[in-house]
């Protein structure tokens, strides 16, 4: 039986921008099934290396790869994406229904269905999610927690093989931030989907992900919380203190300042 | 006053153009795009005053072609340099307008056709005028109707629209098209000073009062079509000038919408912006 190619493949990936580069040859290799984490500090690449993976920031040269193909509209059918923010104004009345009936071909004649049907169509996906309360709630005046989970229940209708977020948690209050990462692992563990987190965040990362990416123009270094945390190249390109601190797979205590 | 042609006319244009404002304002507010749509407008008083410069008996023709060559040239200034749109926009309409005013002033005899223009002569609307009301009105409102989902997803955040595979770019250019078209023609309707008006009202007081997209959508396709058609049997009625009566109407209805605000919307939505 041949193995499944990996969740994601990029080889020697290089981008610039105005003159300046800012990818400069990354490569990685994200396994099916993992919840990964891709971390680096602010000018690190993080964002144009998730656009160069969404087919949005065309490569000057190397190879992106997802779930075994390259980027196209059909393999893009297979990933989802949470982007960090909407760019709604807050008079735009599109409700959380009318949003996640946008997702689905049974609803996607929402303007003349009736709410019944559409919420019908939406329940078995979502409600784990807890969003179905927020139905008649227009979108642009969610908090931040909402909002996500209502981006990752839009996610979850298409049943992606491949989840991408965009920097979660950053409109999200600290306790907001916990629930959010333990929803993300209870999405992981029940749809054993590969979930890639792109933050800043250390602490709740290395608390959530099961192997991390450190960016930096290239992958400065890679590995499990543990091993990561104590590599020099990560202090380096944070200028960070880290110590021990308490990761959920592990059991181990650190912390990181 | 429905047995005489004109003021049939101007009623059938007021239905035709009314609704399709109020339907492309849901879009044009939440986009952004009020200062996109005055541009549009003042730049086809330079199209009225080429138009009859070159002799032609009906300038609407030359003001479409302006209206849409000033929209292109927006986006390929917005595209080849790093100006803001809002600097692009301005140095567009005041040089259409300075534009068309000049030439207006080599023009003898047609001050009252500048007018006109400025201010909308519904009442002068032809046969002609309405045939290509008829099919833009009816072309824009299927176009916007089976792009509606990709339009909203656009607006709601445009990467997430071109990860789903929706054409973001072909998109965005059809809707400017639309929109220029549509306000170029609300032009007879309303007048280039108050055309904005007419798509951002309606929008506007809708959100006042609606409690998700369906409702606003339908409350300000409604609202395009009773201001324009309000606006015009009263203008009709009360011997008023016909674009800013249209607009009058808009105004009442938005001032209305804020009192009913509290009555319609379940508590716990606060109003629109």
């Amino acid at each position: 039986m041949t193995p499944h190619p990996p969740a994601l493949q990029i080889q020697q990936v290089h981008v610039a921008l105005g003159g300046t580069a800012v990818l400069r040859g990354v490569t990685l290799s994200v396994r099916r099934g993992e919840l990964v984490a891709l971390i680096g500090p602010n000018g690190s690449g993080k964002t144009t290396l998730l656009r160069a993976i969404l087919g949005l920031q065309s490569i000057d040269s190397g190879e992106i790869q997802i779930l075994g193909a390259p980027i196209s509209p059909s393999t893009l059918a297979r990933v989802g994406y949470v982007p960090q923010k909407l760019e709604l104004d807050r008079g735009f009345g599109l409700s959380v229904r009318e949003f996640l009936a946008l997702r689905l071909p049974e609803t996607r004649h929402w303007l003349w269905q009736s709410h019944r049907k559409i919420d019908a169509a939406l329940a078995p996906s979502v409600e784990e999610l807890g969003v179905m309360p927020l139905l008649n709630r227009p979108v642009s005046r969610l908090s931040g927690g909402q909002l996500q989970r209502v981006l990752i229940a839009w996610s979850l209708l298409r049943k992606p093989e491949l989840l991408l977020l965009d920097e979660p948690t950053a409109g999200v209050d600290t306790p907001g931030e916990r629930s959010f990462y333990e929803l993300i692992e209870s999405v992981h563990r029940r749809h054993q989907m590969t979930i890639i987190l792109v933050s800043h965040d250390l602490s709740m990362v290395f608390r959530h992900a099961q192997w991390v990416f450190a960016l930096n123009g290239v992958v400065c270094c890679q590995g499990t919380p543990e091993d990561i945390i104590r590599n020099d190249s990560l202090k380096e390109a944070y200028g960070l203190h880290l110590t021990p601190y308490h990761h959920h797979h592990s059991g181990e205590v650190s912390h990181v300042h | 006053m429905f047995t005489e042609a004109y003021m049939l006319r101007a009623l059938m244009a007021s239905v035709l153009l009314g609704p399709v404002c109020g339907l492309l304002g849901v879009f044009v507010t939440a986009r952004r795009l009020a200062f996109f749509s005055d541009t549009v407008a003042h730049s086809a008083l330079a199209g009225v005053a080429i138009g009859l410069w070159l002799g032609a008996s009906d300038p609407t023709p030359a003001m479409l072609a302006v209206s849409i060559g000033v929209a292109s040239l927006l986006l390929w200034l917005r595209q080849r340099t790093e100006l803001l749109t809002d600097t692009i926009l301005a140095l567009l309409l005041s040089t259409s307008v300075a534009l068309g005013v000049v030439i207006f002033s080599q023009l003898k005899g047609y001050r009252g056709e500048m007018e006109r223009y400025l201010f909308g002569d519904i009442l002068s609307v032809s046969p002609m005028d309405l045939l290509t009301a008829s099919i833009i009105s009816v072309g824009v409102t299927v176009l916007i109707l089976v792009w509606f989902n990709a339009l909203t997803l656009i607006t709601t955040h445009e990467d997430l629209a071109h990860v789903t595979g929706i054409p973001v770019r072909w998109i965005n250019l059809g809707f400017t098209l639309a929109l220029t078209l549509v306000v170029t023609l609300a032009i007879r309707l309303v007048g280039i000073i108050l055309v904005t008006s007419l798509l951002v009202v309606p929008a506007a007081t809708a959100r006042n009062i609606a409690c998700n997209l369906r409702q606003q959508t339908v409350i300000a396709w409604l609202l395009g079509l009773g201001s324009a058609l309000g606006g015009v049997v009263a203008s009709y009625s009360f011997n008023l000038p016909c674009g800013p009566t249209i607009v009058l109407v808009c105004a009442a209805l938005f001032v209305a919408s804020l009192a009913l605000q509290k009555v319609v919307r379940p508590s716990g939505h606060t109003p629109a912006r």
